[in-house]
């Protein structure tokens, strides 16, 4: 089976726009955390979101996507970065094209008329095409990709919640592998900072309220953690297999060599309290990768902030891990950019990448007091550096989809 | 399965063999506007709690989460995978249609949203209207939630997949199963998809989208089958209904759609090659060659087994 490099990475993030700038603040333990510029979120109890702030230069022909479903857009400009970094010359019959995402975007807004919900009348503004596009599928993303840099031999569309970028990347990962195909482009997009996704996510008891915390609010494994933060943003990468990347003079950022992917079959919305599922998860990544678990250096946890979930993880890393836990040190990339969701998954690979190519593991920079139960080798407030050779990244979703991928430091193709 | 032919597998088998065609229905929610056709396919009466058995999961389904959830039950009860495979060697795979928020859950929620002026408003929102909403909401419109109410009901635990919103993401989530099973990954798959193209925003945005035309008719229903491999079924002694030859997928450009059994059932969409792969298994003669709104074509070859 062939060995598959990262050749490419592109990230829309709330710390930064960019690869470059996304590490920089990484590194630096920035938080990109604040008050939901948004929409009118004073009378919400949750106030506090990772919003992308930059603009995005998406072009004329595009710039009506930020507005209908500001997602699609990241997603449009984290491929765009992806593909120009690795240069490839863009999609043919060898790619494949695996995004990920979670919900299609509702605008309340648009619901009612004349003065209360009518579906009718919006139905009605919708088919005359006075009014604006009832839906936006979920695969709007793939498409404009598809549109700029042509069509692939497969076109998915991953809607695994919280897990959806790390399977869409491991998806791509095992094709590569495989030799299915010869180029994959995959990642995660995602954005619920709408009224509907931070009222629905608040209705669930999952988000901080403790809004005076400002851009230290998500807290992963501390003591005062007290719920999770929306993010939004999107990040992709391109995967080669590594014997060609390295003929081709492409940069390697990293290779990916293990995929574990389970279901807790337990609960939509709390993680099995055994960590069954995530244990299974890593157990299986590993398998993939044919490595013991002695062999991993750093895990990105996927370190929400919530109670329950970051205490379940520890202890599903503490028992996977047992006897060298202690040894592998630990980073949470929510405690600057909040969840990201769907697209959580594949902008963690990136902070994974800034380890093993940037040589550096970012902080959990308000990480004071590590809570009862999430006692692990935490890097907290400052990034240390990091000279290891294989990273796990973990991403668990609601509903009880997990995903687990290892990296690979580059090693000149030994 | 559940389709406009039938509640169950058995009953939609009978009704193909007997060339019925689907009931059309109106769609009270679309009467009275422009939409040149709003009809949809009828889909047979069901009681989701007496075919899942409880009730227990109900409130978080929305219709399309109940037609997957009764149709991967009946496939893993038929197989008895429970009893045969331990959970975290059954691998899922899913095909979702687009996403169909409940209108009764979002109409308290905007009710209580409204200002002075007429106008949606997020203060409002805030202060009143999300306290007299479903908590539940989420759960019903997460794209992910339907199989993972799957996972939860049937105790499915292993590698997992789940794409959309169209034929060819049902197709690729085929030949994942496949491939996981083949290949040893998983020793079972339970693999299918639910839709609910007659859902009134949904059949709104397919015709405003010119895909559906007007004298097409929107579906809805589900499939789930069971793959695993034939020499473990028959060491086990289950039935076989069919043995897998091969799969693939490749993109097909040409101007519209095939689906043999849009003109029966109505276009189920995502649902339609699960259905179609579900029905071959039983009906001698019927092609698996689907090619759908994302242009992939899938094609499966099946030896019926009985």
């Amino acid at each position: 089976m062939r060995r598959v490099a990262i050749t490419g990475f592109g990230v829309v993030s709330p710390v930064g726009l960019g690869r470059d700038n996304f590490w920089d603040a990484l590194r630096a333990g920035r938080s990109g955390i604040g008050r939901i510029s948004r929409f009118d979120c004073g009378t919400f109890s949750v106030q506090l979101a990772g919003e992308v702030r930059e603009e995005l230069n998406l072009g004329q022909e595009f710039s009506w996507i930020a507005e209908e479903d500001p997602k699609v857009a990241f997603a449009f400009i984290a491929s765009e970065e992806a593909i120009h970094s690795a240069g490839i010359k863009g999609l043919d019959a060898n790619s494949l094209l695996h995004l990920g995402t979670s919900l299609e975007i509702f605008h309340l807004d648009r619901a009612v008329c004349g003065g209360k919900p009518d579906f009718k009348a919006i139905a009605e503004r919708s088919i005359s095409g006075e009014g604006e596009p009832i839906k936006m599928p979920l695969d709007t993303a793939a498409k404009l990709v598809c549109k700029a840099y042509g069509r692939p031999g497969r076109m998915l569309t991953n809607c695994s919640a919280c897990a959806a970028g790390a399977q869409a990347i491991g998806h791509g990962f095992r094709n590569v592998r495989a030799g299915v195909f010869d180029i994959a482009v995959c990642g995660g997009f995602d954005s619920m900072i709408n009224p509907l996704g931070v009222g629905g996510f608040q209705m669930l008891g999952a988000l901080t309220s403790d809004n005076d915390r400002g851009g230290s609010a998500c807290r992963p494994f501390d003591a005062s953690r007290s719920g999770t933060v929306l993010g939004e943003g999107a990040a992709v990468v391109v995967l080669e297999p590594l014997d060609k990347a390295v003929a081709d003079g492409r940069e390697v950022l990293g290779e990916v060599c293990g995929l574990g992917s389970t279901l807790d079959a337990h609960s939509l919305s709390a993680p099995d309290p055994d960590g069954d599922g995530a244990a299974r998860s890593m157990s299986a990544a590993l398998e993939d990768a044919g490595l013991a678990p002695s062999a991993i250096d750093h895990i990105n946890a996927h370190g929400t902030g919530t109670r329950l979930n970051d205490e379940v993880e520890a202890a599903a890393i503490r028992r996977v891990f047992s006897g060298c836990w202690e040894k592998i040190p630990v980073t949470a990339t929510k405690s600057m950019t909040g969840h990201l969701i769907a697209a959580a998954g594949a902008v963690e690979v990136g902070a994974c990448l800034l380890a093993l190519h940037g040589g550096v593991i970012h902080p959990n920079p308000w990480l004071n007091h590590v809570g009862q139960g999430c006692e692990l080798a935490h890097v907290a407030h400052e990034a240390v550096p990091f000279n290891g050779e294989y990273v796990l990244s973990n991403s668990f979703g609601f509903g009880g989809q997990n995903a687990s991928l290892i990296l690979r430091r580059f090693d000149g193709g030994r | 399965m559940v389709t406009p032919l039938g509640a169950t597998a058995q009953a939609t088998v009978a009704s193909w063999g007997a060339g019925v065609r689907a009931i059309r229905r109106r769609i009270p929610e679309l009467a009275g506007t422009s939409l040149v056709n709003s009809e949809a396919a009828q889909l047979p009466d069901f009681d989701p709690a007496k075919r899942l058995g409880s009730r227990r999961m109900l409130k978080y389904m929305s219709r399309s989460a109940m037609l997957g959830c009764v149709s991967a039950h009946e496939a893993v009860e038929d197989a008895d995978v429970r009893h045969r495979y331990a959970p975290e060697r059954v691998g899922l795979f899913a095909g979702v249609g687009l996403a169909a928020a409940m209108l009764d859950d979002i109409l308290p929620m905007l009710n209580q949203s409204i200002d002075e002026d007429g106008k949606f408003s997020c203060r409002l929102l805030g202060q009143r209207g999300l306290a007299v909403s479903n908590p539940l909401l989420s759960f019903k419109i997460l794209a992910n939630m339907p199989p993972c109410l799957i996972s939860i009901i049937e105790g499915a635990k292993g590698p997992n997949y789940i794409f959309t919103p169209w034929e060819g993401q049902t197709a690729a989530a085929l030949l994942e199963a496949w491939q996981a099973v083949d290949s040893g990954e998983v020793d079972c798959a339970l693999v299918g998809a639910a839709e609910d193209a007659g859902h009134p925003a949904t059949l709104v945005y397919l015709r405003q989208a010119r895909l559906l035309s007007e004298c097409e008719l929107a579906g809805a229903g589900a499939a789930y089958v069971i793959m695993e491999r034939a020499e473990r079924a028959a060491r086990d002694g289950v039935h076989m209904y069919a043995r897998i030859l091969s799969m693939s997928m490749r993109y097909r450009r040409s101007p519209g759609f095939d689906d043999p059994l849009a003109e029966r059932m109505g276009r189920c969409f995502a649902a339609a090659p699960a259905m179609l792969t579900a029905l071959a298994c039983r009906v001698p003669g019927l092609d698996v060659r689907i090619r759908g709104t994302d242009e992939q074509e899938f094609q499966a070859r099946l030896e019926i087994l009985s």
